[in-house]
């Protein structure tokens, strides 16, 4: 039990003590037996405000610390090391949340909020009594990291770990590299091809002893702790035989047929049973479709010196100190109709605009065996939606269109391109483009939110109908040789399987929820897993590149010294209580509970380096022997008492 | 607010979760969504950890009720997170029954990261059935 | 050089003490280089210990910040110079050496504890430029509530040498004799952090800045609506009445050729969004018209928050201003072109306006480069030589750039730049070995 206990009740300038009377609750923290020292303070976190709690501390010999001021989640570190610095116990420290729980919940009543606050910490205190000093649990970390995808972000991050000497692991689901970033061709960033990025970036990775790529690979299960994962991944096989002549390879592609609808383009031409992505993909090696390819056909005699049918799944196990994610988006689908998409071939999404464009071989923009003249752009189609999943903008699309047309009028003099906007979001220095493209003699139109253009297809040619906010709501009608949807980013179809394995929390817009928006973009709740790239949101090559460096130097600086501390917050057996029926042993998910001989009888132990401190086993106990370090029987029902304690 | 007045308000007890719901509470009181502020939390690292001799504890020293912000299917812990607190749930209800307390006096939804708002909801009307529970004075079954 | 042994060395320094430079410095330190930390100003923080809550997530900027700034302070591989100055920086070999003043603030640093009671004493009083002119400071003074270091100093141009706060401090810091201090050093990686400069709202000058009083830039709005706000509410400067019609100007000096600045600012559509919510609960009865020409949400919760907005009954307006009269109450008369009706010249009354100022570079620090040119983009900005695959590295070859100082960005784009650059800086010192 505590005797000393030191009390800070924080202002936060005003955000706290506008709506909780803070001398009010000073008042009557000061009553309660055992706090010495009750003071309010403009900002708890501030460096002189630190030093104030520190000397306090030493001055006064405290043995237990309460702030009441902001969540935990931003500050609790924070005092922890004050307590620390002074010579005090950082679980000695007890943390009370007045502010978003307080004083921004309760505005509306001021009152309420100052009753809370006091009872809040009343709880606290309550905590502090109890509370015992805990040295943090030291395991090692291993100095390797694997890394889920290997488009842009992921392969900038492999290189980045492995030129500062940790090992990498770089999964890839896909049987190429490159992610989406190779599909977006000549007309990618600054004119210059997505694919020979991606060429630039796959010779650095290459060279490197340090990173083992995986393709075709899947993750499955991960388990352990931070510094000490165990990822379970399937390596599927690619059915070509390793020592494959590449010129007999490509014999055995001529003789085939293309059958199936190709993904890598988007559905808009078909592909072979045996195929690479595109013509120079990689690694310059192909795949076998085996859905699609006649097993029973000769070919399999005839160049048994390239293809083994027989090859199969691989499972392997990956120990690794940390996790990347950098899975990447889908690009948004129309419904069927939306626009009056697939009802005439005109229509066509963004993705596959870039596509026909890229595999449009002749001098002048052919598409379907049309002539393209007059392109109609409609934005914003499955973003910035009023309600439902897609309400985010999907940040790049504006910027995108405006280079990809402005690049292909460039290349095509004639081509007229309309563009029917809600708002043109060429943020920061990307404006340029968006007057260029103006200058050029591109034609803008503005639709408002509730009042989109409407697509018609009549004989088969598409009329779209807009009323021109721009031009007094006129009504205009064009009737393009192509309609493009400038479809945005949506989370990926699989990423709730990705989620479902690592437990990173996924937010409103269905993507991968960063800890912290502000200070920590890259990092997620669970320690050691990192996101990168567009699979936390919507980005741009260059800010992909971004988060894909600030993950790996994130993930390097917490392995790198080969040594973790963890949270000694852990569950604890009462061995005499125990009786060794073995209710826990199945319910704990990391299987941290272990069998022990204990004076001739069994009973259970936790196994301290697997524990994470969930207290899921807590409750099964039928003899109430397992309990949480810091959320005890006496902490809780004591905090509930307090929090009941009104005079 | 004087005591009496304080003591008329039924006062709810919510166990949130670390590293979830307990951020949706914050990010209420950040998007101030106002909630009745008779509702108390303590934080645990997982809703499966509430042991139900808690439950019973508050509830007989005072509390109106118990609100459990479960993890639910986003339990960084484990998959079966809403059975295990689903189980907690029916056999506090058991041993509430054996006490006589109403079991509508313990109340369980799963709280996302960002659920704010189905926070609100829940305590709002969580908070207006007590009070109604309150009035008739019959808390207890 | 007899110099030699006096060369203070580092792995890297890292020039502005902003969110980006802090971010930065902290990500290398927990690598393990050792880093110089060098800022011009009185204190470390940049632009964002300035503001008032930060968007989307209406997130106390204070609050977020101060960790970051005493984590920093306290990280044993950290050395921070602040009031400090780079005089010149020249590349020896695979390293760099320089030096830097470390002005004099008059007051020493080590014992002043920061306890106000030379302000109290001070007879002199001016503006103070960091609540951005609305309220006064001493000749002597703390620079801000949560400066950090918090440790007073003396504004000599306005000081009057009366020796007052002398007598009244009682750790004696005072010391009107304290010299500039030269400092050399040699490190081998530098990364420029230096963040932006504001756009000059009096360069507008159909817009009145300067001369209308109840026209004022958004820095001065953001200051009125932080925690520890100086009037603990939003008043018009005029008379000091609370505003209750109140205009956003926005790409005021971006997206304009007529003031040399073509490109977009890309955050303030987003803080003018905002400071409205936040008016909106400062000042219930208000309210709020943006003027804009596109309004820009385009990050992860941006649209989001701008849809709340909308609901929230600001009125947005899509509308370019051409000028702004005063009339003789203070109030303003708003003309513009009412964009989504034909175009039509309107106008509009409001009681204090906002101009939504831009940012502009500063790249003032290329010119202490010697030897080699720090080169800049078509914008003026610090150039990023390979902006897609290296985002950090610039034209010398060991110097990198990190936050605003390459590009108009938000803090969470600031935040993925800083990391970035550490990565790259690390790598690249790395590959010297
Ligand atoms: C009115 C306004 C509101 C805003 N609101 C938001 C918001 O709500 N959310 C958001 O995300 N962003 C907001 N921003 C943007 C945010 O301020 C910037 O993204 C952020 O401050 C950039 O950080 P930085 O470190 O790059 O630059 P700065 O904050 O400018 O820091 C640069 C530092 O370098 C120092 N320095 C400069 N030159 C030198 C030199 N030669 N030698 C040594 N040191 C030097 C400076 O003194 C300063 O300390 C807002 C901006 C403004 C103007
Ligand atoms: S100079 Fe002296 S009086 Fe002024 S703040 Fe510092 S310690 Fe206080
Ligand atoms: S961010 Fe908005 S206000 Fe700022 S320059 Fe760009 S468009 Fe204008």
């Amino acid at each position: 039990m505590k005797e000393k206990i030191g009390v800070y009740i924080c202002h936060c300038g005003s955000n706290i003590s506008d709506y909780v009377d803070v001398d009010k609750v000073r008042d009557e923290i000061e009553k309660i037996n055992g706090v010495v020292l009750s003071k309010t303070t403009m900002f708890a976190c501030a460096d002189s405000t630190q030093r104030e709690i520190k000397e306090d501390i030493e001055k006064n010999k405290l043995d237990g610390l309460v702030v009441a001021s902001c969540s935990p989640t931003l500050h609790l570190p924070t005092f922890r090391n004050v307590a620390l610095r002074a010579g005090l116990n950082p679980y000695n420290y007890i943390q009370v949340n007045i502010r978003e729980q307080g004083s921004w919940a309760h505005s509306d009543d001021k009152v309420g909020a100052t009753d809370k606050a006091i009872q809040m910490i009343k709880a606290g205190i309550t905590k502090t009594f109890h509370s015992k000093a805990l040295e943090p649990i030291k395991i090692s970390a291993l100095n390797s990291v694997a890394i889920i995808g290997a488009g842009i972000a992921g392969l900038r991050a492999a290189r980045e770990l492995a030129e500062v000497g940790t090992k990498v692991y770089l999964i890839e689901k896909d049987s190429f590299v490159g992610g989406r970033v190779s599909q977006w061709g000549k007309m990618c960033s600054e004119r210059r091809a997505g694919e020979s990025l991606i060429r630039r970036l796959y010779k650095k990775v290459e060279e490197e002893d340090n990173i083992d790529l995986f393709l075709n690979t899947e993750i499955k299960k991960i388990s352990g702790n931070v510094g000490n994962f165990i990822l379970e991944v399937d390596v599927h096989p690619r059915y070509i035989k390793d020592n494959a002549k590449k010129e007999r390879l490509d014999k055995l592609i001529e003789e085939l047929d293309p059958v199936v609808n190709d993904e890598y383009n988007f559905n808009i031409v078909k592909r072979k049973a045996i195929y690479k992505n595109y013509e120079v993909a990689i690694p310059d090696i192909p795949v076998i479709d085996l859905g699609a390819f006649d097993q029973k056909s000769v070919l399999v005699e005839k160049y048994k010196d390239c293809i083994d049918l027989n090859q199969k799944t691989e499972k392997k196990e990956l120990n690794i100190g940390a996790v990347i994610v950098s899975t990447g988006f889908d690009p948004y689908e129309p419904e069927k109709g939306e626009y009056s998409y697939k009802e005439n071939e005109s229509i066509v999404t963004f993705q596959e605009f870039e596509r026909i464009i890229e595999l449009n071989h002749d001098k002048e923009f052919i598409y379907k065996g049309k002539n393209i003249k007059n392109i109609a752009y409609i934005y914003c189609v499955g973003s910035c939606a009023e309600s439902g999943e897609n309400q985010y903008c999907s940040r790049i699309c504006c910027t995108r269109t405006i280079a990809v047309s402005t690049h292909l009028k460039e290349d095509n003099p004639e081509i007229q391109n309309y563009h029917l906007y809600r708002q043109i979001r060429t943020y920061g220095k990307q404006e340029i483009m968006f007057d260029d493209a103006l200058k050029g003699g591109d034609i803008f139109m503005k639709f408002d939110d509730d009042d989109p253009p409407i697509v018609k297809v009549d004989n088969g040619k598409t009329i779209v109908t807009i009323n021109d906010l721009l031009t007094d709501k006129e009504t205009i009608e064009l009737e393009p040789d192509l309609t493009v949807l400038v479809t945005g980013m949506k989370s990926r179809k699989d990423s709730k399987d990705i989620s479902k394995i690592l437990k990173i929390p996924v937010g409103r817009d269905k993507f991968f929820n960063e800890a912290h928006p502000k200070l920590r973009p890259v990092e997620t709740v669970i320690d050691g897993v990192f996101i990168a790239g567009a699979c936390q949101g919507p980005k741009s090559i260059s800010e992909s590149i971004k988060s894909a460096l600030s993950a790996a130097s994130k993930a390097y600086s917490l392995i790198n010294k080969g040594e973790i501390e963890l949270e000694p917050t852990l569950a604890k057996i009462d061995s005499k209580v125990c009786d060794g029926c073995g209710e826990c042993f199945d319910v704990c998910p990391f299987n941290a509970i272990i069998k022990v001989e204990n004076q001739d009888k069994i009973i259970a132990e936790i196994n301290e380096s697997s524990c994470k401190g969930c207290g899921i086993c807590t409750p099964v106990c039928a003899v109430d022997a397992i309990d949480i370090i810091g959320y005890t029987n006496n902490e809780i029902k004591g905090m509930i008492d307090s929090l009941l304690d009104v005079e | 607010m004087s005591n009496k007045e304080l003591k008329a308000k039924p006062k709810i007890l919510v166990f949130s979760t670390e590293k979830i719901s307990d951020l949706a509470i914050d990010m209420a009181g950040l998007l101030k969504m106002y909630y009745p502020a008779t509702a108390y939390t303590i934080v645990l690292p997982c809703s499966s950890g509430v042991k139900p001799q808690w439950i019973l504890h508050a509830l007989k020293k005072g509390f109106d009720g118990v609100f459990i912000a479960a993890d639910g299917t986003d339990c960084p812990y484990s998959e079966k997170c809403t059975k295990w607190t689903g189980d907690i749930v029916s056999k506090t209800h058991l041993m509430m029954k054996e006490e006589k307390i109403l079991p509508s006096r313990l109340k369980m939804a799963a709280i996302c990261s960002v659920c704010s708002e189905a926070f609100v909801k829940h305590i709002k009307t969580f908070y207006s059935e007590l009070s109604k529970l309150k009035e008739e004075g019959s808390n207890n079954g | 050089m007899d110099n030699q042994d006096k060369v203070q060395k580092f792995d890297v320094m890292v020039i502005g003490g902003g969110i980006a430079g802090e971010e930065a410095a902290l990500n290398l330190a927990k690598m393990g280089f050792k880093i110089i930390l060098v800022e011009k100003d009185y204190s470390i923080g940049g632009k964002m210990v300035h503001l008032s809550k930060v968007f989307p997530t209406l997130d106390c900027s204070a609050c977020i910040t101060t960790p970051k700034m005493s984590e920093t302070t306290r990280e044993p591989n950290i050395t921070i110079k602040t009031y400090s100055e780079i005089k010149e920086i020249e590349k020896s070999g695979n390293h760099f050496i320089g030096k830097i003043i470390k002005k004099p603030r008059f007051v020493d640093e080590d014992t002043c504890t920061g306890c106000q009671l030379c302000e109290d004493v001070c007879p002199v009083s001016v503006d103070d430029q960091y609540q951005y002119d609305l309220v006064g400071r001493k000749a002597i003074y703390i620079p801000f509530a949560i400066a950090l270091p918090k440790v007073a100093a003396i504004d000599l141009d306005n000081c009057i040498l009366c020796g007052a706060c002398e007598k009244v401090c009682p750790a004696n810091s005072i010391d009107f004799t304290e010299k500039p201090e030269e400092i050399l050093f040699e490190v081998t990686s530098v990364l420029i952090a230096t963040g932006f400069n504001l756009f000059d709202a009096g360069k507008k000058v159909e817009y009145g800045y300067g001369r209308y009083k109840n026209v004022i830039h958004a820095m001065q709005m953001e200051r009125q609506l932080v925690p520890t706000r100086p009037f603990n509410t939003v008043l018009r400067p005029k008379d000091g009445k609370s505003p209750d019609n109140i205009a956003y100007v926005l790409c005021t000096g971006s997206r304009d050729k007529s003031v040399g600045n073509p490109i977009c600012s890309q955050i303030c559509c987003m803080y003018s969004i905002k400071q409205a919510q936040l008016l909106m609960g400062a000042l219930p009865m208000a309210d709020v018209t943006i003027y804009y020409i596109d309004i820009r949400a385009y990050g992860k919760g941006f649209q989001e928050f701008y849809q709340q907005t909308k609901d929230m009954d600001v009125e947005f307006v899509k509308g370019k201003i051409a000028k702004i009269e005063e009339k003789e109450d203070g109030n303003l008369e708003l003309f513009y072109e009412d964009i989504e009706n034909g175009g039509k010249v309107k106008t509009a009354e409001h009681d204090m306006v906002v101009l939504a100022v831009g940012l502009l570079p500063n790249n003032e620090i290329a010119s202490v480069f010697k030897d080699e040119e720090l080169e800049l983009d078509p914008f003026n900005y610090i150039k990023q030589k390979d902006k897609l695959i290296n985002p950090a590295l610039t034209s010398i070859d060991g110097v990198f750039v990190a936050g605003t100082a390459a590009s108009p960005m938000d803090i969470p784009d600031t935040i993925l730049s800083a990391g970035a650059a550490s990565a790259e800086v690390a790598g690249y010192i790395r590959s010297l070995k």
